[in-house]
Order: structure tokens, then sequence, then C-alpha cells
């Protein structure tokens, strides 16, 4: 049931994601319900997630979830840069944030 | 572009505040509080997503949060000290030095601002 609600926040996050695009193109009351339920939802499934599984995995996999599938979204519907240095940094930074969570 | 990467980082800065908040707020002030940054973190954050792309920001957004919590909990907390937090927290610099490096070139080959 942890790792269920843990992909139920990963997806969460990437609404919120969608709805900080949606107010960059719009700017409307709509974009901002859509970025606030996105992260509330989200964190509510998460912290439901690390009552069973560990805090550092639960947060390294949610980060994961949230920073790709963001970055994908991101290129294939509002036009970010797709070149692969970009991409590469992004990882990079993924690494470290996913390294730090499962070692502190 | 460099105001809104300073943005990026009042946001990331603001985040490592309220993720103490949000793991030490035991009355309804503190927790008022930590609403109330992660409030300005995010006003902070969408306003540097004007000019740099959503999936950057955000990845960076997340970075200094996590490096910030890191560092606290090692320097206020007492949380032990190790070689192998600060390798990931100067990879996590490299990533971020890295993106915002490209990121100017991009904006720049595409002739936005």
């Amino acid at each position: 049931m942890g790792w269920f609600f843990l992909i139920i926040a990963g997806a969460f996050e990437i609404v919120g994601v969608i709805g900080m695009n949606l107010i960059n193109k719009y700017g409307n009351l709509k974009s901002y319900i859509i970025l606030f339920i996105g992260f509330f939802l989200s964190f509510g499934s998460l912290a439901l997630a690390m009552k069973t599984l560990p805090m550092g995995l639960s947060y390294a996999v949610w980060t994961g979830i949230g920073t790709v599938g963001g970055t994908i979204v991101g290129m294939l519907f509002y036009k970010e840069p797709k070149d692969w240095k970009r991409i590469s940094f992004i990882g990079i930074i993924l690494a470290s944030v996913i390294g730090l969570k499962l070692t502190s | 572009m460099n105001r809104n990467w300073a943005y990026v980082a009042i946001a990331g800065i603001l985040e490592i505040f309220w993720a103490m908040g949000l793991k030490y707020s035991d009355n309804i002030l503190a927790w008022a509080a930590t609403l109330f940054l992660i409030y300005l973190s995010f006003v902070v954050l969408i306003r540097a997503t004007k000019e740099v792309p959503v999936a950057t920001a955000y990845a960076v957004f997340t970075g200094i949060g996590t490096a910030g919590t890191v560092v606290i909990d090692m320097i206020v907390f007492g949380e032990p000290f190790s070689w192998t937090k600060i390798f990931f927290i100067l990879l996590l610099l490299i990533g971020v030095l890295g993106l915002k490096l490209v990121t100017t070139e991009s904006a720049n080959k595409e002739g936005a601002v």
C-alpha cells in the first residue's frame, strides 16, 4: 500500500508542475487551483506512503518521479529545451538528491 | 536571467526553512509560519519560471532544499558528518551551475532574454 501511495504522490507532483506551466501560459485562477490541488494531494499521499516506507526512500522516489515527469512534460507540451546538456545536468541534480536522501 | 536565478535560489532557501518547519513545528504559530513559508517559496518560484524553464527551476529548487536541509541537520541538529553527503552536495552544485550555464546559452540561441 505504501508504494501505491508513493506513486500517486509522484503523479500528483507532476500535476503540480503542470499547474506551474499553466500559470506561466494563462495565469488564470484555474491554473492556480491545479497547482494547489496537485501539490496538496502530492504531499498528502507522500505522508501516507511514509507511514509504511522509510522516509529517505520515499522522498527519493517521490522527487525522482516528479523531476523526471516534470521534465518530460515540459519538453513534450511546453516547448522546453530538449538539448542533451540540459537533460544531463537535471539528471546530475536528480542523482545527487536521491543520493542525499538515501544516505541521510 | 540572473535575477530569475536569484529567485530560484531564494525559493530553494525558503524551502529549507519550511522543510524544517514540517519536521519540528509543535504549535499553531509554528505551523502557520510553515504554511506561509510554503506559500512564499511557491510565489517566488513561479516568478522565476517567467524566464527559467519550469522543469529546470523545479529541479534546482528541490536540489537546494534537499542539500540545505542536509547541511542544517549536520551543523545545527547534530546529524553525523559524512564525506558521502559532501560528495553529493558538490555533485549537486555542479549540476546546478552547469544547468545555469546551458540555460543561458540555449535562451540566447533562441533569441529570448
